[in-house]
């Protein structure tokens, strides 16, 4: 079964919605910027923050008051692609799931939570309204709460892969009968605590990259539902496609072999690809995914559009920013040679993997995903 | 092979748990009704009151885990590997041949890698946040849990998927499989939940009051809460046409599986979206609630869930089957819960009998189900339900079924 995107958004260091990201990303203007150090000490002094983003000033103070901003987050960017489609077309329903992306939860949450009981008079004083923070799906939870979807909810996690892993479990729902409608994306937060880490993870001589922070969601579903509820997709998933090396030197020649392995499934030829958005992390990586993909598409030179410079390191909502980017920079009169957009990632654990997407014509970026808007 | 006519089995059994490490000794811990219980010892428990769980402190790594370096992977993705070996060697099948074939792992999580989440939390207090080890942040992302298991068997065409869907994530994990090899997207998927005790986890269930001082008493009367444990569950599924083709004995095979939200409460579970959940599940199994031989049940022992599970499953069954809790047994095991009572029930229907519920007195009149008490009962197990709930209203529900010649069960 072939399934469609028919809406997207996204809540970016270019503000939030669809509009934001892709008036940003197509200027082509940094979102990164100074942090407030006073709020965000820490191991970087730039990121790129979901501007002016509070979660009671998002979403009230009702309901919010333990809601961490991982979660605010996560409730904000579902209620950005409802507001964005028209909500009612797939809110209250037992027939729409969400998948989720993260990569370890707000490891700020987690960890301030066991700090409480390292520091506090007895080991078990904790904040029990904190606990469900401290726990990974409690965003995907937060979000079905909020805007009463009672499908499948799952939280998927798998470092920069995470977004296009989300992509592939959505679409096993769909196919599986279990869900008609999947909202799937990727959220991260920016925190001092996620700062740390992620500059400890990273290996010792690489430049590293500020953070960012928000994320990207779709809505998936098979083109007879979309069509139904008169929805235009704005494109067509053609595959998902995940592979894994031990060593680093072998990222090129695995990444390789995963988007020929895409394409052929697919039924794309090599040079149909007319545009890819890589990871493009810093170092070695990076310059392997770069090879990586020359290699699989042969002589042909595809247009190449890049998040991570203007948006910073998303983590594991990389992939589903790279997606986002892929639908904001479809071209506006939607002329497309073939609408072929490849989306690559390699994670340095030792996972590669790909999605590849055909662009619907038509616009994309300045009309509202719903036909009637 | 067309969709509705490809059947999923389990063919592999990989098991790390408080009452044995191995298929072998896990089958007979659920057959004779061990106990799993002891007093902590990973964390410094000073200061609570009383602090039992299910450990296991039987475990090494490196006599289990071969192709990978275990100090690069975190307690839960060293479990998660080595019950993933385990599976692959249970099924028969030479890891040469399962590196060729496309495959998925799915992981199932509440904690990811909270050990070591925990012990960077210490540290950071201790000497600061700059002062952090880097390997054991490397290793600590959820992520791992999957891309561990990958590492030790050294696949290649893999996808790797952790699901951090708290203590339901087994049932995800492996419903996702199933999804997968139905469709024909894989020729092998290994599926399962991984969690490792820790202090967060422990300290935010003492709290709300929910651990149980002494043992876990699923449906019982003076039932007193949970208690934490921690190990692996990993399935090797692949294809009926593929297991028979090489010969492999089957322990069940999977018939369908369901998943909801309550979109109600954080926490605390709801009876008419888990009764919905169940039915989903019935429907996509293509079963009846009279079908149903044993519930292999979510049975934390605290007294919301069990009497709103056994709350819905009346609403379901017009008469319950034999409904039991293996977590009397093995704790709560958190992402691993679902794992390895799936592994569990599937022994259960390759065996011919149901686990018992320990620690059992007085069944709760509220529960009013036959929880098989203290001792296994021989059986004719044809098909089972393995219920999971989780916190933010989680539910799946997996049904199994004895591997029949012909037409599915």
């Amino acid at each position: 079964m072939t399934l469609t995107l028919s809406a997207w958004s996204a809540l970016s260091p270019y503000g939030l919605g669809r509009e934001a990201f892709t008036a940003g990303v197509r200027s082509g203007r940094s979102g990164v910027t100074v942090l407030d150090r006073e709020a965000y000490p820490g191991p970087f002094d730039r990121a790129g923050l979901v501007p002016g983003f509070t979660v009671a000033g998002q979403l009230g103070r009702k309901g919010t008051r333990s809601m961490d901003r991982l979660s605010g987050l996560a409730v904000t960017l579902v209620r950005q692609l409802l507001d964005e489609t028209g909500a009612d077309a797939v809110t209250d329903s037992d027939e729409v799931g969400l998948v989720l992306g993260t990569g370890s939860g707000s490891v700020q949450s987690i960890m301030d939570f066991t700090a409480a009981s390292f520091t506090g008079k007895k080991p078990y004083h904790v904040d029990p309204a904190l606990f469900p923070n401290a726990v990974m799906n409690r965003p995907a939870g937060q979000c079905a709460i909020w805007h009463r979807i009672r499908g499948p909810n799952a939280t998927v996690a798998g470092g920069a892969a995470t977004g296009l892993l989300a992509l592939s479990y959505a679409a096993r729902l769909l196919r599986g009968g279990h869900c008609r409608q999947a909202l799937v994306g990727a959220v991260e937060e920016y925190s001092v605590q996620r700062a740390w880490l992620e500059w400890h993870a990273r290996s010792a001589g690489v430049d590293p990259a500020p953070l960012a922070e928000g994320g990207a969601l779709l809505l998936m579903e098979a083109p007879d539902e979309a069509h139904r509820a008169d929805r235009a997709p704005v494109a067509t998933v053609l595959a998902t496609r995940f592979m894994a090396f031990d060593e680093p030197d072998q990222a090129r020649q695995v990444l390789a072999n995963c988007v020929t392995a895409a394409l052929r499934s697919a039924g794309v030829a090599p040079e149909a690809v007319e545009v890819v958005a890589p990871l493009g992390a810093e170092g070695e990586l990076g310059r392997q995914e770069e090879r990586a993909t020359a290699d699989a598409l042969g002589g042909s030179t595809p247009r190449v559009v890049r998040c991570r410079p203007l948006l910073g390191d998303a983590s594991a909502a990389s992939a589903a920013f790279q997606i986002a980017v892929l639908l904001a920079t479809a071209r506006p009169d939607g002329r497309h040679d073939t609408g072929i957009g490849l989306v690559t990632t390699v994670d340095p654990h030792g996972v590669v993997g790909c999605a590849l997407l055909r662009m619907a014509p038509g616009p994309t970026s300045t009309a509202s995903g719903s036909r009637d808007g | 092979m067309s969709r509705d006519s490809r059947r999923v089995v389990i063919t592999g059994l990989g098991v790390v748990s408080p009452i044995g490490i191995g298929v072998t000794r896990f089958l007979t811990g659920i057959r004779t009704g061990r106990s799993g219980v002891k007093k902590i010892t990973s964390f410094d428990t000073s200061g609570f009151q009383h602090a039992n769980g299910c450990e296991i402190d039987d475990f090494v790594a490196a006599d289990w885990i071969r192709r990978a370096d275990p100090d690069d992977l975190g307690r839960a993705s060293q479990f998660s590997a080595a019950a993933a070996r385990m599976a692959v060697a249970d099924a028969g099948m030479p890891a040469e041949e399962l590196r060729r074939r496309r495959v998925l792992v799915s992981v199932g999580t509440t904690d990811g890698e909270s050990r070591d989440l925990d012990t960077l939390t210490a540290r950071q207090l201790d000497a600061g946040a700059e002062k952090l080890d880097g390997r054991t942040v490397r290793r600590s992302a959820a992520g791992r849990l999957s891309s561990g298991v990958i590492r030790e068997l050294g696949l290649t065409d893999v996808e790797a998927v952790t699901i951090p869907t708290a203590c339901a994530a087994g049932n995800y994990a492996i419903g996702t499989g199933f999804d997968a090899l139905r469709a024909g997207e894989v020729e092998a998927a290994l599926c399962g939940g991984a969690d490792a005790v820790c202090r967060k986890t422990f300290s935010g269930f003492y709290r709300i009051g929910t651990i149980a001082p002494v043992a876990c008493q699923p449906f019982d009367r003076d039932r007193k809460g949970i208690l934490t444990g921690e190990g692996a569950g990993m399935l090797l599924m692949e294809t009926l046409e593929s297991a028979v083709g090489r010969g492999a004995p089957i322990y069940a095979e999977v018939l369908g599986y369901a998943l909801n939200c309550d979109a109600l409460h954080p926490v605390a579970p709801d009876l008419d979206s888990l009764a919905r959940c169940i039915a989903l599940a019935h429907r996509h199994a293509g079963i009846k609630p009279a079908d149903v031989d044993f519930i292999s049940a979510h049975g934390t022992g605290t007294r919301a869930n069990d009497v709103t599970e056994t709350g819905a499953i009346s609403k379901v069954f017009t008469q319950p089957p034999p409904t039991i809790s293996i977590k009397s047994m093995i704790g709560h095991t958190m992402g691993a819960a679902s794992a390895l009572a799936a592994a569990a029930c599937a022994l259960a229907i390759r065996e011919g009998f149901i686990p018992p519920t320990i620690n059992h007195n007085v069944t709760d009149p509220q529960c009013g189900i036959d929880c098989v008490p203290n001792e296994a009962r021989s059986a004719d197990v044809n098909i089972v339900q393995n219920n999971a709930l989780a916190f933010a209203g989680n539910n799946a529900v997996l049904i199994l079924g004895r591997y029949r010649n012909g037409t599915p069960a």
